[in-house]
């Protein structure tokens, strides 16, 4: 039997041998995405520049809430240290781990080959809004290409592999904001500029011209781009769409009235989501169609706000939508924008809703295929300001690093990055 | 009826019911209606108010109370078109009194059916041959449906008759957009200067942060007795929200309006907390209290001692104290040795300082005060144990208890200079001598230096303070003030536009020092420097 003294020493020996072994150099960095994350926003930014550098990711899907999986890199390191990014060191072993748990459960490890190149739909000058997606992007550290309308005219969407339309209000009538803001300096200049574009362009007004970028984006997801709407533009660019050959702009913006049988002469079918919504005739009422089911800025239809609720998919069969659902939190507080929600009665059948709030005759969060490319709606302008007024100041999202809502928009921006993997079924 | 609210008081609402009904039946007044209204609420017996408003109004058809009641039942009941069908008898029976049009605007707009509010108050505009009378309703109405210009204009109509209407005006506005604010105070500032809109200007720019042009708003008002109300009110407010310059000149307004002895104390002390002690012999001169001495020694002394001591005039603080002495309690004494004490400093005279505790008695002379005097003249010892228990904290105490720490030794001359000439308002002077004690003190050198930075920064010499915090960077890269010092080295360089250079050292600050409380600054300063959030 041992003495106490020889026990003791051998045990400070193991130690010291302990020590003296150098750490095995870990061979990957998983960035979880659940609450162990402390900035989900700027993680995007991490896996997104990564890519643009030539590495290969992986989304692990429904993995601690939707975790990335880089290759253990100083500079991958360094920026996460910068950026206040949690990752955490993995060796063989426990990458073996996780795949063997992701595998006997509800998710999925989708390889992110290529950064897609962006392009967001605003104009140059500032505008009395905030724009949710230009905030996520600069926030992450996505590099994005501001584009308007003359670049739209000149086609240069096909230098892009994802557009992102937030406030914009295709149908020419600038949201119908003349109705409370007509004697506005920034609306006069809006109204100015926006008039000026369109005659430069060749165009008789402004509907017109809008009418023809919302085409010319039509044709850009039927020939294989991703595009990502919010708030106004979602409802806008359908009607505008649809309406193509029908004046569905009031006199206030084009100097002739609506077709008084605009609504009959919608073409439905060539639009993206939407089907049989009917026109708001008034130009004294702020709302455009009965596609937004909230209708924010009519009082007397307003609707309150509640939560909505992200589908759970199964990762295997149906990753693309799940791709877009990626979230550490199944339940979010809902937000307003000039348009809120989307009325399931003119949703198409083929739509996938991705959100929903339960028992509400609308829904938040819509995706679907088209030609050969793909849309995704998602309704509201702020995650994170719930009712954000023209003259707001724009969000700060440092105040807001692990925001449910903003990593909606930015699962939008890498779902484009995924490798395409032959269905299993 | 006495009875009746004594039992509504206990809770015993059924019995309550009962005796206000009573009392209705016999003499129909506003109490016992509402008592009855609240009674029966809260039995959830609302419904039975029904009937006896019907024979109420039946008897007393111009009484608008009972009419008000028997909407605002309906409502609650929920029963629309009830609802709808009294107020129109109730508009047909009284055609020119616009309450009808009143009450059920207000209801619809409390439901949220601002767009059916809207209808009542054009169709009373038609009926009454104007707004006159639904000015509040048309205020409130088109702030719901964020027409904040209109509303403002209604508003501003309603006030002209009902000032006391200011803070429910504020908070309908206090949403209007940044973009909106200019013309809603053009609105609001257009003659005649009236008390009630004045007031909702200033409540406004409170809620939009901006006090000094809160008191703008007000100060214009006709000097009178309202008015010196409304001052003084605000300033107590301003007070008691530590915005010192702007409490003083309202409290001075109010003084100049209608005098009293607390409202000139209450000045006097805003005075002195605004960094302008002269003041304070005119707000709250001694002749105000000459007539009794123990009052003027309780609470003009110290006020007049301590203005004295801010401006550096001892001889006159001690002069002062020692006229009232027979009239001073101990302990307002030893205070008033402190600051006579602190006057001395501020005049360079520490042997007099310390005078002035040990005249106060041995406890003064062991004191927090004695411990400054203690560091003052370099001696670290003593005031390192004076110091340690000190009661009243502060950035200087801070500053002191931090760089005491560090230094060996008991004996720093140039550290007490430089904290003498700290105390005596020379900051410029004060940094020249903190850099010479960092020569003679190595081991707290970073911590020094670090001092005479903020000194120069405070005092806007960014280049200076630059060269300074360069140095703690690179000469103690080591130490804890490097991370703060790296910070605000490249917070000056942004100020400056250099953001590459700020972004390098903001970079360099996290990845060094990943453990420092100043990472979350530090990553704040490099997304603002970077452009990935809107500058504040």
């Amino acid at each position: 039997m041992p003495s106490l003294l020889s026990l003791s020493r051998r045990v400070a020996l193991v130690a010291v041998a302990l020590l003296a072994v150098p750490a095995l150099p870990a061979q990957r960095l998983l960035v979880p995405m659940d609450d162990g994350q402390t900035n989900h926003l700027k993680a995007y930014g991490l896996t997104y520049n990564a890519m643009k550098t030539g590495v290969q990711a992986e989304w692990l899907l429904n993995y601690r809430g939707g975790a990335f999986l880089l290759p253990d890199a100083p500079e991958l390191r360094r920026r996460a240290a910068l950026d206040g990014i949690s990752t955490e060191p993995l060796n063989d072993a426990q990458l073996t781990a996780i795949r063997r748990e992701m595998a006997a459960g509800n998710m999925e490890s989708v390889p992110l080959e290529k950064a897609p190149r962006i392009a967001v739909y605003t104009p140059a000058d500032a505008q009395p809004w905030d724009d949710a997606v230009t905030l996520a992007l600069k926030y992450a550290g996505i590099e994005f290409t501001p584009i308007y309308d003359e670049q739209v005219e000149q086609g240069d969407l096909s230098k892009y592999d994802w557009l992102h339309l937030h406030h914009e209000d295709f149908t020419g009538q600038f949201n119908k904001f003349h109705l409370g803001y007509r004697d506005a300096p920034w609306f006069r200049e809006m109204v100015a500029k926006n008039a000026a574009a369109a005659k430069r362009l060749g165009f008789a007004s402004v509907p017109g011209l809008k009418k023809d970028v919302a085409e010319r984006i039509r044709q850009f997801v039927e020939r294989g781009g991703f595009l990502f709407a919010m708030c106004g533009a979602t409802e806008t660019l359908e009607l505008a769409i649809a309406g193509h050959d029908v004046d569905i702009a009031g006199d206030f913006a084009d100097g002739t009235p609506m077709d008084p049988d605009a609504d009959g002469r919608l073409q439905w079918k060539r639009a993206l989501a939407f089907k049989d919504a009917h026109l708001e005739h008034s130009p004294f009422v702020n709302s455009m169609s009965d596609i937004d089911g909230h209708q924010v800025n009519v009082p007397g239809r307003r609707q309150p706000l509640g939560t909505f609720t992200l589908f759970n998919f199964s990762a295997k069969f149906d990753p693309v939508p799940s791709m877009l659902v990626q979230n550490h939190r199944a339940v979010l507080n809902d937000f307003y924008g000039v348009t809120t929600s989307f009325t399931k009665a003119t949703l198409k059948s083929g739509d996938i809703v991705l959100a929903t709030e339960e028992g509400a005759p609308w829904v938040k969060y819509i995706h679907g295929d088209y030609g050969k490319g793909t849309w995704t709606y998602l309704g509201g302008h702020d995650p994170e300001d719930p009712q954000h007024a023209i003259g707001n100041p724009p969000t700060d999202l440092s105040l807001h690093k692990s925001s449910p809502g903003y990593r909606l928009i930015l699962n939008n921006v890498l779902f484009p990055a995924a490798k395409k993997k032959p269905l299993k079924t | 009826m006495l009875r009746a609210l004594d039992l509504e008081n206990a809770g015993k609402y059924r019995e309550a019911a009962q005796l206000f009904r009573t009392a209705l039946r016999t003499s129909p007044t506003a109490g016992a209606l509402l008592g009855l209204e609240r009674a029966y609420a809260e039995l959830g017996m609302s419904d039975s108010l029904l009937a006896p408003l019907d024979s109420l109004i039946a008897r007393r058809p111009r009484d608008p109370l009972f009419r008000s009641v028997q909407l605002r039942t309906l409502q609650i009941l929920r029963k629309e078109d009830l609802l709808r069908a009294a107020f129109e008898r109730w508009a047909r029976e009284m055609p020119r009194d616009p309450a009808p049009y009143r009450e059920y605007a207000r209801l619809l707009l409390q439901l949220g059916r601002s767009a059916a509010a809207d209808s009542i108050v054009q169709r009373g505009r038609r009926s009454l041959g104007g707004t006159r009378d639904l000015e509040y309703e048309t205020a409130q109405l088109r702030a719901a449906q964020g027409q904040w210009l209109p509303s403002a204009e209604a508003w501003r109509r309603a006030l002209a008759d009902a000032p006391h209407l200011a803070g429910a005006a504020a908070y309908a506005l206090a949403p209007t957009p940044a973009a909106a604010r200019d013309s809603i105070r053009l609105i609001f500032v257009a003659s005649p200067a009236d008390l009630g809109s004045r007031s909702a200007l200033a409540e406004l720019e409170l809620a939009w942060g901006r006090p000094s042009e809160a008191w703008e708003a007000l100060r214009v008002l006709p000097p009178d007795t309202v008015a010196a109300r409304v001052w003084t009110e605000f300033g107590e407010r301003a007070l008691a929200e530590e915005r010192y310059a702007v409490a003083r000149d309202a409290l001075a307004a109010a003084l100049r309006a209608h005098r009293t002895p607390a409202l000139a104390l209450s000045a006097a002390r805003a005075a002195l907390r605004a960094g302008s002690p002269a003041d304070v012999f005119t707000l709250a001169p001694l002749t105000d209290a000459d007539a009794d001495p123990s009052r003027l020694a309780r609470d003009y002394v110290p006020l007049h001692v301590e203005a004295l001591a801010a401006l550096g005039r001892a001889e006159q603080a001690e002069a002062l104290v020692d006229r009232y002495d027979r009239h001073l309690a101990p302990g307002q004494r030893m205070r008033l040795a402190r600051t006579l004490a602190t006057a001395w400093v501020r005049a360079g005279d520490l042997q007099r300082a310390r005078a002035a505790l040990r005249a106060a008695g041995e406890d003064a002379d062991s004191s927090e005060a004695a411990g400054w005097l203690a560091l003052y003249e370099g001696r670290l010892a003593a005031a390192r144990a004076l110091l340690r228990d000190a009661r009243d904290p502060g950035p200087e105490l801070a500053l002191a208890l931090g760089i005491l720490a560090r230094t060996r030794g008991d004996s720093a001359v140039e550290l007490g200079g430089a904290f003498l000439t700290l105390a005596r308002g020379d900051s410029t002077g004060a940094a020249t001598w903190f850099l010479s004690a960092a020569e003679r003190h190595p081991e707290a050198a970073s911590a020094i230096v670090l001092a005479a930075a903020r000194l120069r920064a405070a005092h806007g010499d960014a280049a200076g303070a630059t060269t300074l915090w360069q140095r703690v960077v690179t000469q103690y890269a080591d130490s804890p003030e490097a991370a703060e010092s790296e910070l605000e080295w490249a917070r000056a360089l942004r100020r400056r536009g250099d953001t590459a250079a700020a972004i390098t050292h903001l970079e360099h600050l996290i990845l060094s020092a990943p453990q420092s409380a100043l990472l979350p600054q530090a990553r704040r300063e490099l997304e603002l420097a970077r452009g990935a959030v809107p500058s504040p």
